[in-house]
């Protein structure tokens, strides 16, 4: 549906020097899917948006959108925004004040240059919209007298007034108190998947990612680290950056003494012993090899108890809890390990384990994840 | 917090007091300061209030004091046909400098702030030299290029082959055309703030809706800056409304008068002066200016309500406009000519001839600087210069520190702070006109000799100026967030350590920059010190004038071009204190 090839813009400030920017990012997203840029600040995921959009200019690359160049450095072609087809919900939502709600989603219809639509068929469509996204009721309301909800929920209604083939979301709940958030997320998914429209969504929020998305490519300085989909992402980060952002993470480092091969177990020599690991790319002999383990994979049983005979042998490290935090649905524990190395564990809360126990932990392999160290 | 030894202000003052300041504040009486601050506000601008009213109801006698009671100078002003021929000239002249105005610093203002020109962060430079350049000698660059003997009548008269003058600036076309560009540079700052908080995703929405520049433009921006725009071209009109300069020099030679040169006229034309006259005029200008500063209020809160709605997402945006941008920046090269280029050099040519008559190939070979030498030498341009700095230092040093503290105990909610806010900020409602015929009274009738000396025109000045301080200093320390302060009483410290150690420092930048605008504007005001200087106490705006009206047009190039020197040093310390600590300009 939507393709991007080698897109590049670097921003210069004003005294010269070279600032942030895209250094050559690929990814293609399907008809219908839910795409994901995910990436801390500055890494370049709303330069990417803002290109596709066409209200930045990239120095190159190729952006095809449904089997047509929209913009392409080689060809010098760069379709003008109101050509591209595109609808978009701005982070600040850029409801016009000067106009009501009924008149800020009729809008793309009142200024299509592809066709001129009678008075009867926008209200309709507008109407229609606005009844789906949850403002039937507040049509001839000034859009000034909205909350942040109302004016999101506005904001998107607009970007699909027009029937776009493309709509681009940047952070559009970023500026939501946290329980609308989780609310206007669910309600996001399932008014795109109503609409079926393929979307691309910005955002620094690895959990609304993880919930919302079809595929995540994740972002840092520029560049997209991995694409995959939330499971992959989570469960098979092929680098530490990933690791660290998405989500809590334990990494251990080691050295690798053969060749292993993509998708197979290999034994991995760490400063906790001997680690059977999962290794999601093919990784030649290296002494530079990190092992991450998410604090819920990790498996724990206290010294002596029921649970602990039945332990697997493999990859079990034994500890101390040092510290527990209660946070409801799960416990956390701090363990030390006997050469000191913290590790942390995410468990249901019921186990009868507290401060200072010993305990013995395992790693199950097809969790214990091995990368190239960066 | 109470008990820590080292706190300020326990060593600063005893415990009662200490106590007293905390509970002034919880709101069981007024603060001393409050109460001291509100005193020297009420004996600063009552007394012009009350002589201004009681001048236009009473006759004077030839020593200036009050005689008879009488409603005769507003019975005259009504019947007088000639009264209300001058008001709709005001009118005339007031909306069609600030329509040229606005017109001018929209576009100057949307060039620099939202397209990609070329030169355009120059702009911001030019329109702060041009405030240290005085009105009056602005006024007569203008005048020697498009007079009678000016270059703009030379080309013509080769195009046409016409004997006599072909335009005659003395006229209402005149007024206006050198008032708007005048004006052009304050629309231009106050224009580009209006540009700069409007959101631009509000247009990039409108782009992605399918919209093209020209749509989004007529719809979004234009209809969005709308409110801005009219509020400023409220406030314009306004001060074309009381302005002098322009009326004084362009029109009373071309036969048109004005609101304020009938105040002038009825002080300085008539023997003995018509005091009376003068107040029942005033008194009529002040009320409509107060009627017409009410719909600026309205309509500026009007124009905020569109600001506010920004978002967390807010970024800036220049607009591309390829190869237009070499048009975009022609025009801004023009308006740099038209605000400083031209008058300047005309002012620099006249400075360096004997006598003057006009830009001549014959003149080009008398060049001189007998001028210069005459204005440094010791005499009364001398003085007057010294004079001069002297006025600028004392009110803008006077305004700072006071109105600072005004606007602090205002922000902080005091008890009575709002009344502080309210005095201070009311000298606005003066056009400076007739503030100077207030003070003219007042100064007529002290007890001790006070007319005429240098000080009575700082006492009027700082009057004056004190409404800009406020707002400056209010806008400044509304940017404080209260959790600063209330961070160092936490810490230990009390009111009087809070306000030297955290409040002082914070506002350092904008305090500087606010003394030097004060500076700048107090310097160059003409029509209130005309009305109160004395033969001991001139000022180079008053002896621009005066040199004009004598016809020393040589002297007086000279001494401007050497003020403006001095004045372009103030005007770029201002510029570049405003750009290090990223201030606004207003």
């Amino acid at each position: 549906m939507i393709e991007i090839e080698d897109l590049k813009k670097q921003y210069v400030s004003d005294d010269g020097t070279p600032g942030g920017g895209i250094f050559g990012i690929s990814f293609d997203v399907a008809e219908g899917e839910l795409f994901t840029l995910l990436g801390p600040s500055g890494c370049g995921k709303t330069t990417t948006l803002r290109s596709i959009a066409g209200l930045e200019l990239p120095e190159r690359g190729r952006i095809s959108l449904a089997g047509k160049d929209i913009y392409n450095s080689a060809t010098r072609v760069s379709v003008p925004m109101y050509e591209r087809d595109i609808g978009m919900v701005f982070q600040s939502y850029a409801i016009w004040p000067h106009m009501n709600v009924f008149e800020n989603a009729a809008y793309p219809l009142k200024v299509s240059r592809t066709r001129n639509f009678s008075r009867k068929e926008i209200h309709e469509k507008v109407v229609e919209i606005l009844e789906m996204v949850g403002l039937g009721e507040f049509i001839r309301r000034p859009s000034t007298q909205l909350s942040g909800g109302q004016q999101q929920r506005l904001a998107l209604a607009r970007a699909l007034t027009r029937e776009p083939r493309l709509l681009l979301l940047d952070e559009p709940l970023s500026n939501l108190d946290a329980q609308l958030r989780e609310q206007m997320r669910v309600e996001l998914k399932r008014l795109q998947q109503e609409w079926g429209v393929t979307t691309i969504y910005v955002t620094h929020d690895q959990s609304e990612a993880l919930a919302i998305s079809d595929r995540i490519a994740v972002m840092n300085e520029g560049l997209i680290a991995q694409i995959g989909t939330p499971k992959e992402i989570y469960n098979r980060p092929t680098s530490e950056f990933v690791a660290h952002f998405i989500g809590k993470t334990n990494l251990i480092h080691g050295d690798l003494a053969a060749d292993a091969t993509a998708g197979a177990l290999a034994k991995v020599t760490t400063e906790l012993g001997p680690l059977q690991c999962t290794f999601p790319a093919a990784v030649p002999a290296t002494g530079n090899i990190a092992v991450v383990v998410r604090p819920e994979s990790v498996v724990i049983a206290k010294q002596g108890g029921a649970e602990a005979g039945e332990l697997s042998a493999v990859n079990r490290i034994a500890g101390v809890v040092r510290n527990e935090i209660y946070l409801g649905e799960i416990i956390e524990y701090m363990v030390a390990t006997d050469n000191g190395t913290e590790i942390v564990v995410r468990t249901p809360p019921g186990k009868d384990i507290g401060k200072d126990d010993k305990v013995l932990m395992h790693f199950p392999p097809k969790n214990t994840v091995a990368l190239i160290e960066k | 917090m109470t008990t820590k030894p080292e706190a300020i202000d326990s060593l600063w003052m005893p415990k009662e007091t200490a106590g007293f300041w905390r509970r002034a504040r919880s709101g069981f009486g007024y603060s001393p300061a409050v109460i001291i601050l509100a005193g020297v506000l009420l004996i600063l601008i009552v007394p012009p209030i009350i002589f201004l009213f009681q001048t236009s109801f009473y006759t004077t006698t030839f020593a200036g004091e009050f005689d008879k009671f009488t409603f005769g100078f507003y019975t005259e002003l009504v019947t007088n046909p000639r009264f209300f021929n001058n008001f709709v000239n005001t009118t005339v002249y007031a909306v069609g400098s600030a329509a040229f105005a606005i017109a001018l610093g929209t576009a100057q203002a949307w060039i620099v702030e939202r397209t990609n020109t070329p030169f355009r962060q120059y702009m911001f430079l030019v329109a702060i030299i041009s405030l240290g350049i005085p009105h009056v000698l602005y006024t007569i660059a203008w005048l020697l290029i498009m007079g009678k003997a000016g270059p703009v009548n030379d080309i013509l008269r080769a195009i046409t082959g016409a004997e006599e003058a072909v335009l005659n600036v003395y006229s209402m076309w005149g007024m206006i055309l050198i008032e708007g560009v005048g004006f052009a540079p304050l629309a231009f700052l106050l224009l580009s703030s209006v540009f700069r908080s409007t959101d631009a995703s509000f247009e990039e929405a409108s782009m992605m809706s399918g919209a093209g520049i020209s749509q989004t433009f007529r719809h979004i921006t234009a209809r969005l800056a709308m409110p801005g725009i009219m509020a400023l071209m409220l406030l314009i009109f306004i001060r074309a409304f009381e302005s002098f300069e322009v009326p004084a020099l362009v029109g009373l030679a071309g036969g048109i008068n004005v609101l304020t040169t009938d105040i002038y006229e009825s002080i300085h034309m008539e023997m003995p002066p018509n005091y009376g006259q003068s107040g029942a005029f005033s008194v009529v200008l002040l009320l409509w200016v107060v009627v017409l500063l009410y719909w600026y209020n309205r309509l500026s809160r009007h124009a905020e309500r569109f600001q506010t709605i920004t978002g967390k997402g807010y970024r800036p945006r220049q607009m591309d406009l390829g190869k237009w941008r070499y048009l975009t920046a022609g025009l801004l090269v023009l308006l740099f000519l038209l605000i400083i280029g031209l008058p300047v050099s005309i002012v620099l040519w006249a400075s360096l001839q004997p006598y003057y008559e006009g830009v001549t190939a014959g003149s080009l070979g008398r060049f001189t600087l007998d001028n210069y030498v005459e204005v440094f030498k010791a005499g009364s341009f001398r003085d007057s210069i010294l004079n001069t700095l002297i006025l600028g230092t004392a009110t803008a040093t006077a305004v700072v520190p006071f109105t600072a503290l005004c606007a602090w105990l205002a922000v902080r909610r005091y008890k009575g702070g709002w009344f502080l806010d309210q005095m201070a900020t009311m000298p606005l409602i003066f056009p400076a006109i007739v503030m100077g015929v207030a003070f003219l009274q007042v100064f007529l009738n002290m007890p001790f000799a006070l007319y005429g000396t240098l000080l009575s025109v700082v006492i009027a000045s700082v009057v004056r100026e004190m409404p800009y301080g406020m707002r400056y200093s209010y806008a400044g320390l509304l940017q404080i967030h209260t959790e600063l302060e209330e961070a160092s009483a936490v810490s230990g410290a009390g009111e009087v350590g809070t306000f030297l150690r955290i409040v002082i420092p914070l506002v350092a930048p904008a305090m500087i920059t606010c003394w030097l605008f004060l500076f700048l504007i107090a310097v160059r005001a003409v029509s209130m010190p005309i009305l109160l200087v004395g033969p001991n106490s001139q000022i180079v705006a008053v002896t621009l004038f005066d040199l004009w009206e004598n016809g020393q047009v040589t002297e007086l190039a000279a001494m401007g071009m050497a003020w403006m020197a001095l004045m372009t040093v103030v005007s770029c310390l201002f510029y570049i204190i405003v750009r290090r600590y990223r201030l606004s300009l207003h």
